[in-house]
């Protein structure tokens, strides 16, 4: 036993849909000797009780992950730019605005 | 910034470093980030046992789908027995992944247990003669199992972190089971409390050492420590076996049932449970593939596993012709 068990399984990644509205999560992986048993196994070992909308196999051979290193080096920058947050001051400003209005007497409601 | 050193170049101290940070930090390790070999022995140990644990206790409880006294509770131990089976995938899974780049496969796992190179848990290598058995099992073995898997739910190997938190889930509806069962035999007949009385008197102290033992002078090894040291468990054999005492004692002699040590009682200053210890030599024989029935139901794994051989190699045949 040999090699023909070893070359026999490969390996699945399942993803899933709880609703139709909610995004694909990972569920797990397994071991299966094709597509059709892999998603027979899947639906065996993950929804026995749970709700699920939509089922995906992939192949993890298939999927092109991060390395270490690449995930290192791939931490996140500061880009407040990109973000409300980076314009926290907007309010302050506006309220400045409006305090100078509210000297002249020309303030809308 | 000075440009950084892509990570695959950093020495093995400063990759030892930084797995240490990340471990202190709460993160989560994957499968395929480096860890020191330790770390995997420590994983593939740990977790290979609690899959093939699962795996070898559906068949304790399986032995008593045929024999349930209404539809209702065989559907339920079915059901039961099913999940344990699935919970031996995912961890099975979860271990595959981390013997892979030994070059190892699940082929060899179940190799090893078959040979019985590979430990599973004392309880499953013990008898269930009655139906009040299963209703044990399911309600304290369960029960035990729930805390121990708990504790590890924070652990930082993220697969493995994963696996239980889906285990975990469904654990609970096998504790509710066992509730039942034990509930219904507690309510019945003198006969079937007499029934149940017995089966708490043959699974308390397989009960006990369940946790394992007390201290590393008496198991001679120190995976605890090193398994607290990286964040897989936070809490002891002991402290797991404390809080088992303190959840289930009181439920038990609510029921009326006696617990078979004369010795057990609750001490309020030292704050902890007083119990007679379980004969670990008796475990250790258990534990190493001596226990009362532990090579009949390896015999049975190894047959199924045999038997299932022809759809393998059928289903091997169907994927050369689809290439």
């Amino acid at each position: 036993m040999t090699d023909s068990v070893h070359r026999f399984y490969e390996e699945y990644e399942v993803f899933s849909r709880k609703k139709g509205d909610l995004p694909l999560e990972h569920r797990f992986s397994l071991l299966a000797p094709n597509m059709e048993m892999a998603m027979i196994l899947a639906k065996e070992n993950f929804f026995r009780r749970e709700p699920v909308a939509d089922l995906w196999i992939v192949k993890r051979s298939d999927i092109r992950k991060m390395t270490q290193s690449e995930r290192e080096a791939f931490g996140r920058l500061e880009k407040p730019y990109r973000e409300t947050r980076g314009y926290g001051d907007l309010n302050e400003r506006w309220r400045a605005f409006k305090a100078r209005a509210g000297e002249s007497g020309d303030a809308g409601p | 910034m000075a440009a950084a050193v892509p990570f695959e170049q950093w020495t093995a101290e400063e990759k030892y470093g930084h797995f240490m940070r990340r471990i202190e930090n709460g993160e989560k390790i994957e499968a395929d980030d480096w860890m020191p070999d330790d770390y995997r022995k420590a994983l593939i140990r740990l977790i290979t046992m609690h899959g093939i644990s699962e795996i070898m206790g559906a068949f304790p409880e399986k032995e008593w789908v045929p024999k349930a006294p209404t539809l209702r509770r065989k559907l339920a131990i079915m059901a039961k027995v099913q999940d344990e089976m699935g919970h031996g995938q995912l961890l099975l899974r979860v271990a595959e992944d981390l013997v892979k780049p030994c070059g190892k496969t699940r082929e060899d796992i179940l190799q090893d247990l078959f040979a019985k190179r590979l430990k599973f848990h004392n309880v499953f290598h013990m008898p269930s003669p009655t139906w009040a058995d299963a209703a044990v099992i399911a309600w304290l073995v369960d029960g035990a199992a729930i805390l121990s898997q708990t504790m590890m739910l924070k652990t930082s190997y993220g697969p493995y972190g994963r696996a239980l938190k889906r285990i975990c889930q469904e654990e609970s509806f096998h504790a509710k089971h066992g509730e039942s069962l034990t509930l219904s035999l507690a309510e019945g007949t003198p006969a079937q409390r007499r029934m149940l009385q017995e089966a708490i008197d043959r699974w308390w102290e397989p009960l006990l050492m369940f946790f394992g033992p007390k201290t590393k002078e008496a198991t001679g090894h120190t995976n605890v420590d090193k398994n607290l040291k990286y964040k897989l468990r936070t809490k002891t054999n002991e402290e797991l076996r404390q809080e088992f005492l303190s959840k289930y004692v009181p439920k038990i002699r609510l029921l009326g049932l006696a617990i078979p040590d004369p010795t057990l009682r609750y001490d309020d200053e030292k704050g902890e449970w007083i119990y007679r210890e379980p004969d670990w030599n008796k475990f250790k024989q258990i534990v190493t593939g001596n226990g009362p029935k532990t090579d009949e139901r390896l015999r049975l794994r190894r047959t199924s596993y045999e038997n299932g051989r022809w759809v393998r190699e059928a289903l091997a045949q169907w994927k050369a012709a689809a290439v």
